[in-house]
Order: structure tokens, then sequence, then C-alpha cells
């Protein structure tokens, strides 16, 4: 063992360079599957722990407006599926009477209620991940304006309505299983029943919440069915808890899945390259281990011996990776830690990277294992004159009319005879144009307000939505006289979404959530059909035509206020609000069916649309007015900042894996080609010559294998991209790309970290020989 | 043509190389024999700038090719010079032919079909013809080591450096590649040699005698019929004190 070790040691000597680029690559590949795996851990644990710890709940119905709670009860209690219910109360107060910092929320989208802790389930966690108590004078606030608006402990909250001021102090910083995710779109604060009691005869408007659990076994659409047909209280939204899961996890899976999606990649990619270097680095040993074959050493020896070598390398890397994993995972993890906490299973933050690192392990050592027995293989001699090497490579001819760029024509010729060489080299720069360029698309196609189209929306300037009130009518109609008179509004178009039944796959009846209006003046695009001509159509959002199982042409059974209306589905398009699950159709809902009236309009051509937002804001008081982009930015904010962070360390990991890939290559192969270097330096070429060539056959693999990847990032990441987000409703989306950054920019300073490693890393032909060729 | 002036060349601690001179003239076929490890490769790289020297200068056409930098070299090497390797050494990625023009067409001293036909010419004289399409592994190392001497005279050089030429090679090839050697010399090409091979040293002109990276001896001959003898004389002092000393 001792002498195993010894031997090791001067192996380790003798290839620094190498060893060490393996070295790192082992830790690299380490560090990601422990990475990911961490994150995944994390992730689990937290939105499980979460989920276990506030008990959200299963089905809830938000109400403006009076109920019956004796009615509520009995419907309760009719139904045995039911295990438990509350009524939540909640104060709305309006975004510009909430003063933070001198600044009011009025720029945020959420809406805003006021909360006490509940008792049952459903409740609002601190960051200790206990139920969050808060005293009078006190004010618990979410934890997505802690991260937007940067709020802490300590702060202070002020309300204000005519005469009237509050001040809250932050006392907690609030988890809420229910409405942590910023797809969701009202934000609970929690305050003392006194300081609510207090504030509600200065200001706010009342909002119920009805919330069930429900018994195991039991389907949230029975329960949405019988409690609207049983006329319970429903004017609002209504949400299931798997929709606000998914919204939850959505926020932070989308982040932790491309992540891993990225290691996992990567892993492949390292365990590529692994085997290549191990081959390469095996083939340049053939001679000693033919030589220690014809004295006798015995084969089982001479595998140990190089297997000690790698089991040394890839059980330090282990360690390593699994160490740097920790506040690699953390800090991408740092989101869904906000937002949910470290979770009841932190168990798997350190499980799941030891069997991922323990498994990366294995591969190795079993990849060394069976390269090694393959070489052992062959015969003294044949290991000795390295006649394998010698079977691989072709012929290249020099052009007849002679070599007018000498160094171009010898590297591609030599490129045509060697690509094998070259090809794991390829494969690692295609990988690391598309690993840079993925997330980075994908951040400028979430980041830009042609997104809206997604959302079951065409782009406009403003959009104005008039909800929670029960003078609905009133205030469009006062909006619409407004924005009638207004020369800078170019046009708009209003839309009223109310809610109808629709029979689904299996016959039962669900409610989905149709909007009715002009859907010509603000013409979406569709991924099949056309939006709806007439009375008799229905256009259906990608995942409710999935789920039941609809295509343009088909006819749909639909009830409105108890009148079976039969539509044809006449187009289909994108959606991710509301569960991606919504409708278009021209159906005449009652003023008090209406749900909510949204306007969207744009302004002529000069008109700031930000001063417009803050003009029309300050004339529409009662109107929440958002511009377009800034919708869909605070809608994905939360998904927008991950994927910088993915973005930053896609391009950091990309171009440190570029260099080190190429250092190795380059060791691997001057020392494979040294021969030819010291023969053609023998013949006059100098050493600028010989690198040169080098360099032009790296950087001509990786320009090729940039287009390569860049093409694939566009084509393959909108699949990507569109299976991620066919989860929350969307099928088919264009990648939408930055030119200068993503066809200029990025291969620009791919191929200018290349060039520079190629110029440090071909420094080595100067000690190639020609008399090391020549045995004296 | 080439004068040698007290090169000395050490490696870490060791001295490779101790005060050596001596002068290559023009139509020279100068041979340096000696011991093993006694530093004559070292010696013909470094009169030939393939290798630094640590002290002295070559001074090859009154030119101080020891202050050359390493591109500078290249060039000059290219031009000048042409060599010739124990073990035929050839760019496997090129047919034999490809191989032999390579020199010619990086150095551009002639048109590219000057040089084909210069290297067919050259083929010709070594009686290679016929093998110019082949794999340098599909020929026999004869072929290969005259295929090797075309290679080194396609850029017509001033001087032939070779190093053990015949090292590698049975008695038949070794006899063709000193009769090439030997009509070059005649027709005025200037070639200095490095061998362990009596029968090579017997064409050469003037041989020199390495020991211990010194000058141990060296002495012109004659043109005469028992050259072979004279030099088999004259080494017979060496080697047995070699011999003794090993």
């Amino acid at each position: 063992m001792k002498l195993l070790l010894n031997l090791v040691r001067k192996d380790f000597k003798r290839n620094r360079v190498i060893t060490t680029a393996l070295a790192v690559f082992l830790i690299l590949s380490a560090l990601l599957m422990a990475g990911g795996l961490r994150v995944a851990g994390i992730m689990i644990s937290s939105l499980n722990g979460l989920n276990e710890l506030a008990v959200p709940p299963e089905y809830l119905q938000m109400h403006k407006g009076t109920y019956d709670e004796e009615a509520f009860q009995n419907f309760v209690e009719t139904h045995d599926y039911i295990k438990d219910s509350q009524i939540v109360k909640m104060l709305d107060i309006r975004n510009a009477n909430i003063i933070y910092q001198s600044e009011t929320l009025e720029n945020c989208l959420m809406d805003n209620g006021f909360v006490i802790q509940n008792e049952g389930f459903d409740l609002l966690l601190n960051m200790d991940n206990e139920i969050a108590v808060v005293q009078d004078g006190e004010i618990g606030v979410p934890v997505y304006y802690a991260e937007e608006l940067g709020i802490q402990v300590g702060d202070v909250i002020t309300l204000h309505e005519g005469d009237y001021r509050k001040e809250l102090s932050v006392s907690a910083i609030i988890r809420d299983a229910s409405m942590n995710a910023a797809l969701t779109s009202s934000k609970r604060f929690l305050i003392s029943q006194a300081d609510l009691n207090e504030i509600s005869l200065h200001m706010g408007v009342w909002e119920y919440c009805f919330e069930f659990l429900l018994e195991d076994g039991s389907s949230t659409a029975v329960l949405e069915k019988d409690y609207i047909d049983a006329g319970m209280p429903s004017n609002g939204v209504a949400v299931t808890g798997s929709l606000l899961s998914m919204l939850n996890n959505l926020s932070h899976g989308l982040v932790a899945f491309i992540i891993i999606a990225i290691s996992i990649l990567l892993i492949m990619i390292a365990v590529l390259c692994l085997s290549y270097i191990i081959r390469a680095t095996m083939a340049e040993e053939n001679y000693t281990i033919g030589e220690m074959k014809a004295i006798g050493f015995p084969g089982k020896a001479i595998e140990k011996l190089y297997q000690m070598k790698y089991i040394i390398l890839v059980l330090l890397a282990g360690v390593i990776g699994y160490l740097a994993a920790i506040p690699f995972g953390d800090f991408f993890s740092s989101s869904v830690i906000m937002y949910c906490g470290y979770g009841t299973g932190e168990w798997m933050k350190w499980l799941f990277p030891f069997i991922g690192v323990i498994l990366l392990s294995l591969i190795v050592m079993l990849g060394c294992r069976r390269i090694i027995r393959r070489n052992l293989k062959s015969t003294v001699m044949e290991l000795m004159r390295g006649e394998e090497k010698i079977k691989r490579e072709g012929h290249y001819s020099l052009p007849s009319a002679g070599l007018k760029h000498r160094n171009l024509t010898i590297a591609c010729g030599e490129l045509k005879c060697k690509w094998k060489e070259y090809a794991v080299i390829f494969f690692v720069f295609i990988f690391s144009s598309f690993l840079i360029l993925l997330p980075m698309n994908m951040k400028n196609t979430i980041e830009n307000p042609s997104f809206i189209t997604y959302m079951g929306v065409a782009e406009c300037d403003i959009r104005i939505d008039i909800q929670y009130s029960e003078k609905l009518a009133e205030q469009k109609d006062a909006v619409q006289s407004y924005l009638e008179n207004d020369s800078e509004i170019e046009k708009y178009a209003i839309y009223r979404n109310g809610y109808v039944q629709l029979q689904n796959a299996d016959g039962e009846w669900e409610y989905i959530r149709v909007e009715s209006g002009d859907e010509s003046v603000f013409p979406l695009e569709y991924l099949e059909g056309n939006a709806p001509d007439d009375s008799k159509e229905m256009a259906l959002s990608y995942l409710n035509a999935s789920e039941l199982g609809k295509e343009v042409g088909d006819s749909l059974r639909v009830t409105y206020q108890g009148e079976e209306l039969l539509f044809t589905v006449c187009g289909i398009y994108q959606d991710i609000t509301y569960g991606g699950k919504t409708g278009k159709a021209a159906i005449d809902f009652e003023e008090n069916d209406v749900e909510v009236y949204i306007i969207y309009l744009d302004v002529y051509d000069g008109v700031a649309i930000e001063e417009k937002t803050d003009k029309l804001r300050s004339i529409l008081t009662d109107s929440k007015i958002t511009p377009n982009s800034e919708f869909v930015s605070q809608t994905l904010g939360g998904i927008s900042d991950n994927m910088s962070l993915v973005e930053g360390a896609a391009i950091v990991i990309s171009l440190l894996l570029i260099v080190l890939i190429t250092v190795m290559i380059l060791q691997l192969i001057t020392a494979r080609e040294h021969s030819a270097i010291a023969i053609k330096k023998a013949i006059g070429f100098a050493n600028r010559d010989i690198r040169i060539q080098f360099g032009i056959q790296i950087l001509m693999i990786q320009f090729v294998a940039i287009v390569v990847g860049t093409v694939l990032a566009n084509f393959l990441g909108e699949v990507i991209f569109g299976w991620m987000l066919s989860f929350m409703g969307v099928s088919k989306i264009t990648m939408l790309v930055e030119p200068v950054t993503a066809y200029l920019l990025c291969p620009a300073a791919q191929l200018l970290v290349v060039f520079i490693t190629v110029i440090v890393g071909t420094k080595v032909v100067r000690n190639y020989h020609i008399r090391d060729q020549i045995i004296e | 043509m080439i004068k040698v002036e007290q090169i000395s060349k050490s490696f870490k601690d060791t001295q490779i190389l101790h005060d050596i001179s001596f002068e290559i003239k023009k139509g020279d076929f100068v041979a340096v024999m000696g011991p093993s490890g006694s530093g004559k490769s070292t010696l013909l790289y470094s009169i030939s700038g393939m290798d630094s020297i640590s002290d002295g200068r070559v001074l090859f056409e009154e030119i101080n090719i020891s202050e050359m930098q390493e591109d500078e070299l290249s060039g000059f090497r290219l031009t000048k010079m042409g060599f010739v390797f124990q073990n035929a050494q050839m760019l496997k990625n090129l047919s034999v032919f490809d191989n032999i023009t390579l020199p010619g067409l990086v150095a551009k001293k002639q048109s590219a079909d000057d040089i084909r036909k210069r290297a067919s010419g050259l083929m010709k004289r070594m009686e290679i013809e016929g093998i110019e399409e082949r794999d340098i592994r599909e020929v026999s190392g004869g072929q290969l080591q005259r295929a090797s001497i075309c290679r080194a005279m396609i850029n017509n050089p001033e001087i032939l450096f070779l190093d053990e030429p015949t090292g590698a090679l049975n008695s038949g090839a070794t006899d063709q590649v000193l009769a090439i050697l030997e009509d070059l010399n005649r027709d005025g090409m200037t070639i200095m040699t490095v061998t362990h091979d009596q029968r090579v040293a017997a064409k050469a002109r003037k041989v020199i005698y390495i020991r211990d990276g010194q000058i141990a001896a060296s002495k012109e001959f004659s043109v005469c019929a028992d050259r072979e003898r004279e030099l088999d004389e004259w080494l017979k002092g060496f080697l047995v004190f070699d011999s003794v000393s090993n």
C-alpha cells in the first residue's frame, strides 16, 4: 500500500497540470451534483414544511359584500367531506393608503388585506416558521414586500385615510402558505384584533375568505360545484389549494428546476470529459503499463495502481464538492428559504447531495476500471508501440497551389484527421454556449412586455382593473366616460369577467372564468383558430382545452343562470393567469355576476406610459391602474430575479468550464502530438506557428460549436421553456432574443476566453524538441 | 562555412559540452563519433541552432546564429539547413510526398510546381519513386530514411545535418543511404553527421571524436580507397580506452 501511495504521489508530481485540471473537473461535477440536489432537497423540505406548519386551505372563496353566516354553517354541516372550515375577515386597504418610507404602495400590483391570525388552519408564520403573533401597534408584513421593498422588522408602516393616520411597527415578516407567491395577486398583513377593529372604523372594505379543508380523497371540484349550487357567497375569486401550491412551487420550482437541469447536463458533460481524460491519460501511460507487464507486474497490481490515483482524486473531489455545495446550494435556495423557511425535512439537504456524490464517485470509479481493464488486455508490444493510436488517424493532402496560409491549411488538414480528438471539447463548447444563452433568453422573454400575450391578453400599454366593489358598474362607467374624452388615449376596450359552468370530459359541471368583450380591439395571438366572432363561439385557454379534450370546431355545453348554451370552440390561446384555465366568449353577464372589469388601453405615440399611469391613478382613484410592463414584471418578479441569479451562475460556470476543458485538451493533445510538434520545429516551423495551428483548430471548433449552441438555445430552448411553462398554461413559446448580447457579445466573450487560454495553454510547445524523439 | 567557437552547454549542474571549437568548410563531410552520452547529438543540435548553448558562439557564414531569436532561427533552418534523424521523423497525417514537399511549400523559395518537380526529382534520385501517395507506415525503414533525405534537400540547403542516419536501418538500407550521402557530397553538399557507425564515418573527410563533452581528437582523411581501414586504425585507441573506462 505504501508503495502504491508513493507511486501515486510521484504520478501526481509528474502530471501536475492534467491532475489538477482533472481534480478541478471532478470537484466541479461533485459540486454541481451535490449543489443541484441540495437545492432540490431544500426546496422540497421548505415547501412541504411550510404547508405542514401553516396548513393552507384546500379551497378558498373570496367574497365582498354581505353574507348569511348561518347558511354557511348549515352548508358545512350538511357536507361530510368538509373536514374543517373558517371565515377569514380581511380588511382590504387601497395601496394608495399604505405608506412605507414616505411612499405609498400605489405602484404595487398586489391587493393588500389586513387580517388577524387564524386559529384552526391557514396560519401566518414568522421567519422562524412559528405562528406569528403581533401586539397592538404592531404589524406582520408579507415576505413578498420584505423582498421587493426591503421592509425590515422595526420599520414603520403608516395607514392613512383623510385625517386618520395609524402607524404600525413591523414586528414580524410573514410567510403565508396561501398567498406567498408573486404570482398570487393578493397579500395579507397581520395585525392585532384591536387594531383591525380600529382601522376598519376609518378605512378599508371588508372582504371574506371562506376556507375549507377536505377529508382525504375528496375533490375540490365537487365542493366548488356544491358551493355555488347552494348559492353560497361567491363575489370574488375561488382558488383551489392545488392552484395555490402550484403558484408557490412555480415561483421557486422553476429556478430549482433550471439549476437541476443544468446540473444534470453538466454532469453528463463532466462524465464524458472524465472518460476522455482518463482514456487519454491512460493512452499516455501505455508504454509504462507495457513495461510493467514486461517485467512481470501482475495485472491486478497495475489495475490497483492506476485506480488508486482516480479513487484518491474522486474521493477528494467528492468531499470538496460536497462541502462547496453547502454555500452554493444555499445561495440558489435563498429565495425559497426566505419565502418558506428551512422546512421540516432538513435531512434532505444533507442526504440528497451525499447520495449524489457517492453515485458520481461510483460512476467515475467504474468508468476508470473499465478503461484500465480494457488497456490491460493489450499485449506488451501493442502497449509499447502504441498501436491503437496509430490505427485511428487519416490523411490530408497539401493543396497543389501551395501554402498561401500555411498555418490555416495545416490546422484544417490536421483537424480533418484528428476531429475525433476534439469531439469532447466540441460538445463542451456547444453546451457552454447553450448554457449561457438559455437562461439569458428565458430572462429576456420573461422580462419583455410582450410576455403578456402568454397571460391571455394582447399587448397594450396600460390595464385598469375594477373589482372588489359593490358598485363595479358605476366605477366602470366613470372610467369609460373619462377615457372617452381623453385625447391621449388611442384606443381602449372593456372586458367583463365572470364565471359560467362548463361540462368537463367526465360529464361533470365545472366553473370557469370567462372574459367577454370586443376581442378585435386588442387581438391576441391564438395557438389555433381565432377569437370568438359571435355569441355562438368560445375560445378556450390551452390548459382548459387540454383538460376538456376540446379542439377547434368541437362543441361545448355551458350553463349560465340555469340556461344551457351551446358554443363552438373557435380558438385556443395561451394563458398563465387563473391557473391557466380561462375562456373568452360573448356572454352577456349580468352586472351582479361581473367579478371584475378589465380595461386595456393604448396611448398615442409620444405619450409617456409612466406619466399617463400616474395621471390616471390620480384621477381614477378607485381603480387599479398598472402599466403593462409593470404587470408582467411584478407578476413574474420573483421568477425574473431568480433567473438573473441563474443567468449569472450559468455564465460563470460555462466560462470556467471552457477554460478548464481547453487547458486539459491542450495539455493532452500537445502531449500526444509531441512527436509531430518536434518534427515541425525541426523542419522549420516556429513555436509561434505551431501555437497558431492549435489556436486555429480550437477556435474553429468553438466557432462552429457556438453556432450550434446558439441555434439549439433558440429552438431547443423554446421547447424546454415551453415545457416548463406548460404546467402554467403555455404550450408554445417564442423565445425573445436580445441579438447584440446573444449573437455578438456572448460569442465574443467565449472566443476571447478561449483565445487567452490557448495563448497560455500552448506555451508548452516550447518544451518539445526533436532530440527527445530520438533514442540514442 | 560554419565556425564553432568555444561552445559550452550545461544543463542544471551537468556540463554536456565543454569549450568545443572547430570549423566546417563548404563541401566538407564531417562525422562526429564518440561513446553514448558523450554529447555528439547535443553538439549537432547546438551547431544547427536547434538547441541553445551556454557559452561560445556558432557563426554560419559569419552570422552568429547563437544570438538569433527562436522564430528567426526556425526560418534560417528552413532555408539554409536540412535535417535527417535516426528514426525517420515524419508527420503521420501526410503522405510521403507531402512530407517531402512541406518544408518547400512553407519556405516559398520556389513555386509550388517547382517544389513538386524537385521532390519528384529527388525521389527519383533516391530511387523511391512510386511511394509518393503512400502512408509513412506503409513503406520500409530504408525508403523512409531516403524520403527524409529528400525532405532535407527540398529547399536546396547549404548544409545537411544527420543524426545517426543509419541507426535504425538494416545493412542493405544502410548501403543505399551511404551511397546517396556520398553522391550528395560529391555534388558539393556540406554534410555533418553524428554516428556510431564506422561505415558512415568512413565516408567523411573529417572525423571528430567526442568524449565527455570535449573533442578528444579530430582527423582529416585523404581521399583513398582504404579510408575505412585508416579510420579503423585511428579509432582503435579511443575504442579501447572507452571500453576500459566504461
